[in-house]
Parts: C-alpha cells; sequence; structure tokens
C-alpha cells in the first residue's frame, strides 16, 4: 500500500514540476505588464487592425479546412484504398517540417514566379503581404491537425447506422450529412479548434510569405526586435489571455454537447 | 501522502537547482580576459578550477549586409583560433547596436552598416549594471555603394538603364522593396536617394510616386531652408493592402522576395548585389552614397524617426558617405578575445577574406578615438 503511495506521489510531484514549468511563463508574461499598459495596447490602432487580421484568417483557413478537411477525413475513414497510408503520411508532413522550411515551399509556390503563383498573379491575385498568402500558410500548418482529429472522430462511428438510414431511404449525402456529421462533431470541432489554434500562433511560414499584414505574432516579433520587451510584454500578454478566454470558452462549449 | 508529495517536489528542485548552478559555474570563461582580471580574488582558498578545452563563445553581431563576409571571417578566425567559437548573428544595423542598449545582451563585437549609428547609440547610453557607456570608440572599416538589384522577372528590366531606372521604378503596379528605416541603414539610405533623384533627374515627384499612398500613414519629405531636406517616417509604418512597397527588417530580408519574383526592385549594397549574384545596375556617383567626391550633396538629406525611438537619443540619421563601423562593447564578456577577432579582420588575412567577397576593407583604417582603443589594436588604425 505505502509502495503504491510511493508511486501515486512520485506521479504527483512529476505532474506538478511540469504543470509549473508550463504555468509559469504563462503567469510571468501576465503579471509582467500592467492593466493600463494593456488598455493602451487594446486601444492601439496597430493592435486592433492585426487582431483583425489573425483571427479572421485563422476563421478563414478553418473554414477552408473544414470545406475540404472532412470530405477527405470521411474518405479516410471510411474506404480502404491504394495510397492511403501515403495520403496519412502525406497530412502528416505540415506538422513535421520546419514551419520556415513551409514559408519557404509556400513562396516557392505561390510566389509571383511559382507554379501556382504565376498564373494566379496574372490574373492579380498575389499572395505575397496579402491577407491571402497568410490564410494559406494557416491552411498548410494547420489542417492536418483538422483532418487527423475529423478522420478519428468519423471512424468512430458505426457505418452501419449510415446504411441503415439509407435502407430507410435517405440518400448518400444526407446518410453523411445527417447521421454520420453530427455523431462525430465533437471530434472535427475539436480538429477545428486546433486548426485555429494553430493557424493563431503561426509564426515561422506566415512571416516568409506575407509579413504584411502583420499578424499578432509578427507584430510581437516586430516589437520584440524594434521596440524593445516594454512594448512586446503588454501585446504578448493580451494575447496569451485572449487565447486562454477562447480556449476555455470553447471547450465549455464542446464538453456541453456531450 | 500530502507531506510526502511535497517532499518530492522539493526533492526535484533541489536537484534541477543544483543542476542550474552548476550548468552557470561551467559558463565561466577560462581563458585570461580583462574582464577576470578586474574580478575580486577569491575569498576560500579553493583550488583554482583547472583551464579546459571548451572554446570561448565570441558573440558578433554585424550588419545584415556583412553576413556572407563575417561567415567566411568566422571560418578563418576559428581555424587561427580553435580556442574560440565565434557565434554570428545578423540583423538590422539599428536591430543590432538595440541588442546591446535595449535588450542588454552580451555582445563581444558590434559592427554596424552605420559607424554614426554606434556613437549616436551607443556612446551616451549607459550600462546600468557599470554606469558605463556602451561604447566610446569605433573604427570605420569599410564602405559600401547602392545599388538597384532587379531579376529577370521584374517589370521593366528589358528597358532599364542607370539613366531610367527612376521611370521604371515609379510605374504602376511595380513592387519595389524597401527594407524598414526604423531598423535598418539600408531603409532609411534608400529614402535619402530617392529624394536625392529627384534633383539629381529632375523628376519632382519620384519620391512621392514611389512612396506616397502606400503606407497606412506617409512618409513625407519636407523642405526645411533652402537646401536641405528631411524625411519623416511615421511610429507606425505599415504598407496598405495591395500595396506596391514590399517592406522588410532588413535589405537581406528581401533578396529572396527579388529571386522568387515577388519584389521587382531592390536598393541594395553593391557588395550584398554581387556576394549573391544579383543582376544590379550601378546607380550614379552622385546617388550611391558611395562618392566621397559627392559628400555635400549626400548631406542635404536626411531621416528623422517621428517618435522617441530611443531613450535619450534624436533618431536623425544624416546623408553621408556610407562607413561601416565596429566597436567592442564596454560590457563585452570576452574582450580579450574580441580584440583578437578585431585584430584578425582588420590584418591581411582578414583583408583578403572581405575582398573576396565584394567588400573590401578601407585604407587607411580610421578611429574616431585613438586614444580609447585597445592597446592591441592602435596600430592598426589611425586617428580621424
Amino acid at each position: 500500500m505505502s509502495r503504491a503511495r510511493a508511486t501515486l506521489g512520485t506521479f504527483v510531484g512529476l505532474g506538478s514540476v511540469l504543470l509549473l514549468f508550463l504555468l509559469l511563463p504563462i503567469l510571468v508574461i501576465l503579471f509582467g505588464t500592467t492593466p493600463g499598459r494593456m488598455l493602451e495596447t487594446v486601444l492601439d490602432a496597430e493592435v486592433r487592425r492585426s487582431f483583425t487580421v489573425t483571427f479572421s484568417s485563422a476563421a478563414l483557413a478553418t473554414l477552408l479546412g473544414l470545406l475540404t478537411g472532412v470530405p477527405l477525413a470521411y474518405l479516410l475513414a471510411r474506404y480502404a484504398f491504394r495510397g492511403k497510408r501515403l495520403i496519412e503520411g502525406l497530412l502528416g508532413l505540415p506538422v513535421i517540417i520546419p514551419h520556415t522550411s513551409a514559408g519557404v515551399a509556400l513562396l516557392l509556390t505561390y510566389g509571383a514566379q511559382g507554379p501556382l503563383g504565376g498564373p494566379l498573379a496574372r490574373v492579380g491575385l498575389f499572395f505575397t503581404d496579402r491577407m491571402a498568402g497568410i490564410v494559406l500558410a494557416m491552411l498548410f500548418v494547420g489542417v492536418p491537425f483538422l483532418v487527423t482529429s475529423a478522420r478519428e472522430a468519423i471512424a468512430l462511428i458505426n457505418p452501419e447506422l449510415e446504411q441503415a438510414a439509407l435502407v430507410d431511404g435517405a440518400s448518400r449525402w444526407q446518410g453523411i450529412w445527417r447521421i454520420t456529421l453530427p455523431l462525430a462533431r465533437r471530434g472535427i470541432a475539436a480538429g477545428a479548434l486546433l486548426m485555429w489554434a494553430r493557424g493563431i500562433s503561426e509564426f515561422g511560414a506566415i512571416v516568409l510569405l506575407a509579413y504584411h499584414p502583420r499578424t499578432l505574432a509578427t507584430l510581437i516579433y516586430e516589437r520584440f526586435q524594434g521596440f524593445g520587451l516594454a512594448q512586446a510584454t503588454p501585446l504578448a500578454a493580451l494575447l496569451v489571455l485572449i487565447s486562454l478566454i477562447v480556449f476555455v470558452l470553447l471547450g465549455t462549449c464542446l464538453s456541453s454537447g456531450d | 501522502m500530502r507531506y510526502r508529495s511535497l517532499h518530492w517536489l522539493l526533492l526535484l528542485f533541489l536537484i534541477l537547482s543544483i543542476g542550474c548552478r552548476s550548468s552557470r559555474d561551467a559558463a565561466v570563461p577560462l581563458s585570461p580576459t580583462a574582464s577576470e582580471g578586474s574580478s575580486p580574488p577569491a575569498q576560500t582558498p579553493t583550488p583554482q578550477p583547472t583551464p579546459r578545452r571548451e572554446p570561448v563563445p565570441l558573440r558578433v553581431f554585424c550588419a545584415g549586409s556583412l553576413m556572407i563576409p563575417f561567415a567566411a571571417l568566422e571560418k578563418g578566425f576559428e581555424a587561427a583560433n580553435p580556442d574560440i567559437d565565434m557565434q554570428m548573428e545578423a540583423h538590422g544595423s539599428i536591430q543590432v547596436i538595440r541588442h546591446v542598449t535595449d535588450i542588454h545582451e552580451k555582445i563581444d563585437v558590434v559592427a554596424s552598416a552605420d559607424h554614426a549609428l554606434l556613437s549616436m547609440l551607443m556612446y551616451h547610453t549607459n550600462d546600468p549594471d557599470t554606469g558605463q557607456p556602451y561604447a566610446s570608440w569605433n573604427i570605420r572599416f569599410a564602405t559600401n555603394r547602392l545599388v538597384l538589384a532587379y531579376s529577370e522577372h521584374s517589370k521593366g528590366a528589358g528597358e532599364l538603364s542607370t539613366e531610367n531606372w527612376a521611370e521604371i521604378i515609379a510605374r504602376p503596379g511595380t513592387r519595389v522593396g524597401l527594407p524598414d528605416p526604423r531598423f535598418d541603414a539600408c531603409g532609411y539610405r534608400e529614402l535619402m536617394i530617392l529624394q536625392l533623384a529627384e534633383a539629381f533627374y529632375g523628376r519632382k515627384t519620384l519620391f512621392e510616386d514611389v512612396l506616397m499612398g502606400r503606407f497606412t500613414q506617409p512618409i513625407r519629405a519636407v523642405q526645411e531652408g533652402e537646401n536641405r531636406i528631411v524625411i519623416h517616417v511615421p511610429e507606425v509604418l505599415e504598407p496598405r493592402s495591395n500595396s506596391t512597397i514590399v517592406l522588410r527588417g532588413s535589405s537581406v530580408q528581401l533578396i529572396p522576395l527579388l529571386q522568387s519574383g515577388d519584389v521587382d526592385y531592390l536598393f541594395e549594397y553593391e557588395s550584398v548585389a554581387r556576394q549573391h549574384g544579383l543582376q544590379f545596375v550601378p546607380l550614379p556617383d552622385a546617388l550611391n552614397l558611395g562618392s566621397p567626391q559627392y559628400a555635400a550633396d549626400y548631406q542635404r538629406v536626411s531621416v528623422k524617426l517621428d517618435f522617441r525611438r530611443f531613450a535619450s537619443v534624436e533618431p536623425l540619421f544624416q546623408g553621408e558617405v556610407i562607413a561601416y563601423g565596429l566597436t567592442i562593447p564596454s560590457n563585452a564578456p570576452h574582450p580579450a578575445e574580441a580584440e583578437r577577432f578585431v585584430a584578425f579582420l582588420l590584418g591581411p588575412e582578414g583583408k583578403r577574406i572581405m575582398a573576396e567577397n565584394y567588400h573590401p576593407l578601407l585604407e587607411p583604417l580610421r578611429v574616431d578615438y585613438h586614444d580609447r582603443l585597445p592597446e592591441s589594436l592602435k596600430a592598426l588604425c589611425v586617428p580621424e
């Protein structure tokens, strides 16, 4: 019994150290500034523009991720086909490769002379230093989280439920839309939330493809580099605070659907 | 149960703190340095640690335009000095200095693309730890001149020449790179060139054509007196959406965008353009900021940051012939090794490496306060 307690105590100890390790920098940054400085930061027009760019780009990227990623997740969850493993491996690539490498790859592809960026530039659609570039970078680095989470959620739903709907006269689309997706919604929503959060925190890929308009991560970097800690800290704290609030709120919403 | 957990936690912290302590001890430089010479004597008669073979880390921060020659210098210097591990970092010139004065990093050698920045930002700012200015001398070791770099994808590249470049870069839809003048010397020099070019070519709206309407808050050129123009840079420098100005923290960050076709034209140092094999047109001597015979003309323009960029200094950058400067900060953690590096750079091997990288050293090497130079460097420089 006492040995079991000792083991438990060790686990508690180790877990506490990790929690402290994670929590301490968050607390330091939150208490490293004053409410007055935070308010000043909120009222800063450049910061507000940056907020709009960051959050709307992440939302747009997530929406694109949902539109394209969920169908792919469905295929991967429901069907066995040649090359499936390869696709699953490919989906992991953006998570594995350094994000600055992703930025270089995106610039080469969607830059004004890239295989896709070139033709699009000729019709006036640029990605470098445009919000479209930010959305693209967020989509690239974030969508694997969504697809993986959605695939696992869909795989847990018994396919017979969908087939039963087909027997009862529903179309294939209705079976997916009315049966499978609602049942898998929590997994899909969790994936979307992860992707959105990943987009907001992205820096490496964005800064190479679209430094402007500045996202919050870019603005924090620029203020740190150009103006010092005093300028960067309130903004960094604000981003931490908002991310925490949004994450907790959304997490609560998701679990309340249980 | 609760207390036992706490004991475990305390034990872990103890182990961690001992680990941290021992690693901090290991970071103390062991080769004899000037800073060690001034340290107080040990209070206990414990034996001195025996010298270890770990190389001394020498932090050298340089302007982005020095990145390639300094990387070559690093190799040569480390080969000749295996006891030193040179750790180089490159940023915009203002940023390089800010790492010392604002972020309080301990850096051994600072090399800036504008010598005036060293005196402006380091001579009158004191290190809070020592109460001494961050620097008190700088050696002008190299010059440069600006060129207009382009690629085969650049709009109008086929008809580009030394005579018509101003007309071509002002065409609507042409994307021009601008290193951020708040952070990089090349950025404020580009603004100076655009203003000088107005008078030189008689294109009275060149500055406006290239820059106006491109930012959420404008960069303004104001005539002050008969023959003096001050360019005002706002605190928030943010390109508008669909702007044709591509803004980055330093000039070298724009090179990949020129190569990818996302920037059409870029004012770049000639040394950098050659190091990267970029295509470029030279600018007339009256504009390139590298020709001493036009020094008086260059002085007609200056760039002012319209905000308190630095704690105690008015941020005004004066047009003049480009002169790179270097110094050893007063709080350099390894001043003896820093002197060895500077001597290497200014010596025959350093001269050869710099020349091979299209960035030859000045002859003679001038220093503003010769009497303040470390003894080992005095013979290499002459007073201004």
